[in-house]
């Protein structure tokens, strides 16, 4: 599959999805006007290949400054995308990016983490900006 | 006569401590152009980082909370799309040291028990209540007639360090206007 590379943009994350090494990244600021028309795709997408996979090694970076409520929940799918994708037998590792000032975010990243049973996850410290 | 009214108007604005003030048709262009003004002003005013975030993320809910549920609305046809433009009000402001988000905007006189009843139970829950509601929420079913995740009052909740308060008027054609202010 191709790889997926979109700007950032004010309201949106920067999106990388490089099916061939199955390295993955969202970062930056997602609120965007229609959540499902900005993910959908990409999470059905993302999902159909998963499910393709087995004993692959899957690397998923998140590196968010701000997430509205809306994205909350389609990031609770891809927690649970991740982790049904690990169940399987893939090894599955999840790093969450915060900004080191910033608790919120950090509290945010333990709470997806700690959903995950096989994944496995991982929260890093980053500089503020 | 014009600016004596409008410097009077300004003046009643700035005694209840607001820095923006915003009434009329909610768009997503309207979020995202105050938005970084606020963002900006929370920037010069040098607030602590973690306060400017949560009045930012205050201010998203409840503008996206008016752009969608507004009753106060007009619908027309834009070439072959259905468009609709809601109305409501905004401040955000600063006084007696906290930060603070309000949002205003008419509801159906039917919805008002509904919201009424989630928001006082939102207002008793304590940090980890509402932690466990808002997962729960965000992996639930949609609630019927919502068009977003239905978790932005646990949001809006769990970001206003000072906490919130709302009410509601019961207004004319069984219709009650809405008011949720939110203190960081």
């Amino acid at each position: 599959m191709e790889t997926i590379k979109i700007a950032a943009t004010d309201r949106s994350p920067e999106v990388e999805f490089d099916y061939s090494l199955n390295h993955f990244a969202l970062r930056g600021e997602s609120y965007p006007e229609n959540v499902n028309e900005f993910f959908g795709p990409l999470m059905e997408q993302l999902e159909e290949y998963f499910e393709t996979l087995s004993g692959a090694e899957i690397n998923f970076v998140f590196e968010l400054i701000y997430f509205n409520s809306s994205t909350a929940k389609i990031l609770m799918g891809l927690f649970d995308m991740l982790d049904e994708a690990a169940e399987r037998g893939n090894k599955v590792r999840v790093e969450w990016r915060y900004e080191e000032d910033d608790d919120n975010m950090e509290e945010l990243g333990e709470e997806y983490g700690e959903d995950l049973e096989h994944a496995k996850f991982i929260l890093t410290k980053v500089p503020a900006v | 006569m014009l600016a004596p009214e409008m410097y009077e108007f300004r003046n009643l604005l700035a005694e209840k401590g607001i820095l923006f003030c915003y009434s009329g048709y909610m768009t997503e262009d309207v979020l995202s152009g105050i938005g970084q003004a606020i963002r900006m002003k929370l920037e010069l005013e040098n607030a602590d980082k973690k306060i400017a975030r949560s009045v930012f993320s205050l201010f998203v809910e409840q503008v996206q909370n008016v752009i969608r549920y507004s009753a106060e609305k007009e619908e027309f046809i834009a070439g072959t799309v259905q468009k609709e433009l809601r109305f409501g009000v905004l401040t955000v402001g600063h006084k007696d040291g906290s930060f603070f988000v309000s949002c205003s905007n008419l509801i159906e006189g039917k919805d008002v028990s509904r919201l009424d009843e989630s928001l006082k139970h939102i207002q008793q829950l304590d940090n980890d209540g509402l932690k466990k509601l808002y997962k729960e929420t965000l992996r639930g079913e949609t609630p019927e007639g919502s068009k977003g995740a239905g978790v932005g009052f646990i949001d809006i909740a769990r970001r206003a360090q000072k906490g919130f308060e709302f009410d509601f008027m019961p207004v004319k054609d069984d219709r009650s206007y809405f008011s949720i202010k939110a203190y960081v």
